[in-house]
């Protein structure tokens, strides 16, 4: 190893707590309609693109201020979500769509997004203006948008946990995930509860989109470079969980950051920390088929006894 | 596409009105001995029997240099009127001469404006009776800068129209997309502007020299900056490449020049489609570099310094290579702001524009086309200039015998871009110089100070 090499252990975590907030955030939309739905939408990517998009238009444009431009990305997304399913995946299920017509529904859509995008806004690389100098935390060096985007990817976190468990929406959209038609039968509002989900979990890809593109640029294909690793964290931390997907989130981005060093170490490209996210995804799924959500004591007591 | 620079920033323009006199005195004693070898050539293979009628005519020409210079030759120029095509060995009635280039795509605009220096060439070999007689035909063929397409219009230009010699193609892809065509079918082609050193190694991969280039390889830009670096007193070097072709060769070319492989302490080959670089750019820091070379793609460039600000780096200088001179990196005021606060510097391929040889094509391109030539236009006209010659030289229009002539035809050869000697062996150029190039504000603005240094072979670093 490189003599008087002395890396920053704190800003490498910091590093990877970063890039995990940034999965976090696109995958479980993901995982959301995922869940109710049961089909993959891979038009995802375009919505997190737009939010991008949305938050230029607002913040540069408009020049009503960054903070306007996030929440603006926020609500616009979120309606686009919406609007998808009122008017292309609603009435594609009804008509008895399968899950593959779906999911082709979902890529034609997605590409039809994404030209739409480039025809408005244009092939050019576009920059926010709004810039925050960075500063040292301790041994940390940040800057006031990384911070608030952990920040904000962790809160959500939390409310989505209060929702989930102490509300009783939260109640009825984990009976929607579970079996829709028993919700229905016991009252809930089931439809109600599916835009209420394409609102969410597309408002978190446009959040998603801000924070990648505050990080970069923002280009028509801002999208596509996050779905990769966002459907490995859903199908790595069980299709559906919610909890599952942010532990995931997470885990991939540690493994990641903490892969560039070694892969640094070794003279190699880092064009390999997608394929060490991906190792350790399917060394997870032989022993986890289920995803982490589907770990539990009994299963892992199942398994030590049969090899036992 | 590689980009050159040339001094026209700095040159004179006005006092050239006795220097022109002179240059015009020593251009046709040039082109007076090219034709005289010309039609040398010609005269050696002389005209079978197949043709009707051959009328041929003997001028003497007698030019006074200088009193003690007396020049004298004999310019035999051969006319057919026959339609019959040439007789084996000699030169065909038009001598076509191919060029690829990016005539539309995203290198369109530039490439238009490149052919204009093959035209140029053309004309000035032509003004003075072609090769033997035979005049020159320029046949251009567009590749849109896209390998595959340039591999279409190559043969189409060598199946079709029967080229036997090309000029271009402009990029290094392409080169190397379009080597084994060229070593299977034996057409040489001599690229204007295609610098990865890679390229370096196809003669040896296929077997024969079929790619030649006017244009310094990057081994020789490794050189100058290796010589800047140990200059400067830096000990303590990272790389931070892309890594593709073109990054992991710069850091190959750098660890290969002497003395380097103690320097370098991180080398960081970064992947261009993430667009998250702070844990490769906190090895970089500590690392505790003196200095960072660069070698970035622009888009996932201008990502990578906007986190280097962002992560406190900007009190490293940085260096980088001719694809760092690109003021597409200034459309991200991060990246701009990061590029000035490290003061970064770097080399770019260079020449005189006083000489003579530069003055001729100069004047050629205002009188053709009205304005000043345009990035490149200068090396598409040494490439077909040595393309011509090269024929000439062989006396046959046939692409093995117009490759053996090649080398010492750049041999003899000073374009307006400098000497063109080239390496048989590998088809490399000899000898580049580079000017050294610093990003700066100006008026508020980045800007790319093309005058801050120069680095030769003969001259080593020189600051200005």
């Amino acid at each position: 190893m490189v003599d008087g090499l002395s890396l920053n252990i704190a800003q490498i975590l910091f590093n990877s707590l970063l890039t995990g907030s940034l999965y976090v955030l696109a995958a479980i939309g993901l995982t959301l309609t995922y869940g109710i739905l049961k089909f993959p939408n891979v038009a995802h990517a375009e919505f997190i693109t737009f939010g991008a998009y949305i938050a230029y238009t607002v913040a540069d444009i408009w020049k009503l201020g960054f903070e306007a431009g996030v929440l603006a990305a926020f609500v616009a997304t979120g309606l686009l979500g919406v609007a998808s399913h009122i008017f292309l995946f609603g009435p594609l299920i009804r008509k008895g769509a399968s899950i593959l017509h779906l999911t082709v529904a979902s890529v034609g859509y997605g590409i039809v997004l994404r030209y739409a995008m480039q025809e408005i806004w244009g092939r050019k690389d576009l920059y926010y203006s709004a810039y925050y100098p960075g500063f040292d935390l301790g041994p940390i060096r940040v800057t006031p948008l990384w911070l608030s985007f952990i920040f904000l990817a962790v809160a959500i976190v939390a409310v989505f946990h209060l929702l989930l468990t102490k509300t009783k929406i939260g109640k009825a959209m984990r009976a929607t995930s579970n079996n829709p038609s028993l919700a229905q039968a016991s009252g809930i509002d089931t439809r109600k509860i599916i835009l209420l989900v394409w609102f969410l979990g597309s408002a978190l890809a446009g959040l998603g989109g801000v924070m990648k593109a505050s990080d970069t640029r923002i280009t028509p294909v801002l999208g596509w470079d996050i779905l990769i690793m966002s459907f490995a964290a859903v199908i790595f931390g069980g299709v559906g969980s919610i909890y599952g997907t942010i532990f995931a989130g997470y885990t991939l981005g540690f493994v990641e950051n903490l892969g560039v060093i070694g892969l640094v170490a070794l003279k190699l490209s880092t064009e390999y920390r997608f394929l060490l996210g991906f190792l350790v995804l399917v060394f997870a799924l032989i022993f986890a088929p289920q995803g982490i959500a589907g770990i539990t004591f009994k299963s892992i007591r199942r398994r030590l006894s049969s090899s036992g | 596409m590689g980009k050159v620079c040339d001094m026209r920033e700095n040159s004179d323009r006005k006092g050239i009105s006795t220097a022109a006199a002179a240059a015009l005195a020593v251009v046709l004693l040039i082109v007076g001995v090219a034709a005289g070898y010309f039609a040398g050539s010609a005269t050696v293979t002389p005209q079978t029997t197949t043709l009707t009628q051959t009328v041929a005519r003997t001028i003497t020409t007698t030019q006074t240099v200088s009193a003690a210079q007396t020049v004298t030759q004999t310019v035999t120029q051969t006319a057919t009127v026959t339609t019959t095509a040439a007789a084996p060995g000699g030169l065909p009635e038009k001598v076509k001469i191919g060029v690829l280039l990016p005539l539309s795509g995203e290198l369109g605009s530039i490439g238009v404006r490149m052919l204009y220096g093959a035209h140029i060439a053309a004309k000035i070999v032509n003004d003075s009776g072609g090769i033997g007689g035979r005049p020159v035909q320029i046949i251009a063929e567009d590749t849109a800068a896209v390998p595959d397409k340039a591999l279409d219009a190559v043969k189409k230009l060598v199946e079709v129209q029967g080229v036997q010699v090309i000029v271009g193609p402009a990029t290094s892809v392409e080169a190397a997309t379009i080597a084994k065509y060229l070593n299977d079918r034996k057409v040489p082609a001599i690229s204007m502007s295609a610098t990865a050193a890679a390229l370096s190694n196809l003669a040896k991969q296929y077997g024969d020299t079929y790619f030649w280039r006017v244009v310094g390889s990057d081994t020789i830009q490794a050189r100058a900056l290796a010589d800047i670096m140990k200059e400067k007193g830096f000990k303590r070097i990272v790389t931070f490449v892309v890594s593709n072709d073109y990054g992991i060769g710069m850091e190959q070319m750098l660890l290969a020049q002497p003395g380097m492989r103690d320097r370098v302490v991180l080398t960081i080959r970064y992947d261009p489609t993430k667009g998250d670089y702070r844990t490769e750019l906190e090895q970089v820091r500590a690392a505790n570099p003196d200095v960072i070379f660069y070698a970035l793609w622009v888009e996932s460039g201008k990502i990578v310094f906007r986190q280097a600000l962002d992560l406190g780096l900007d009190k490293i200088p940085t260096m980088g290579g001719e694809g760092m001179a690109d003021e597409a990196f200034f459309a991200d005021p991060r990246a701009a702001e990061y590029m000035v606060k490290t003061g970064l510097f770097g080399t770019r391929p260079t020449y005189d524009p006083k000489t003579y040889s530069y003055q001729i094509f100069y004047n050629m391109h205002k009188r053709l086309y009205g304005d000043e030539p345009s990035l490149f236009a200068d090396y598409t006209y040494d490439a077909t200039m040595v393309a011509i010659l090269a024929v000439g030289h062989a006396g046959v229009y046939d692409g093995a015998k117009i490759k053996n002539a090649l080398a010492l035809t750049g041999q003899y050869y000073i374009g307006a871009t400098g000497m063109k000697a080239m390496d048989p062996s590998t088809g490399d150029l000899l000898s580049q110089d580079y000017l050294i190039w610093r990003v700066e504000l100006k008026d508020g603005k980045p800007t790319y100070n093309f005058n801050y240094g120069f680095w030769s072979l003969g001259t080593g670093v020189v600051w200005k």
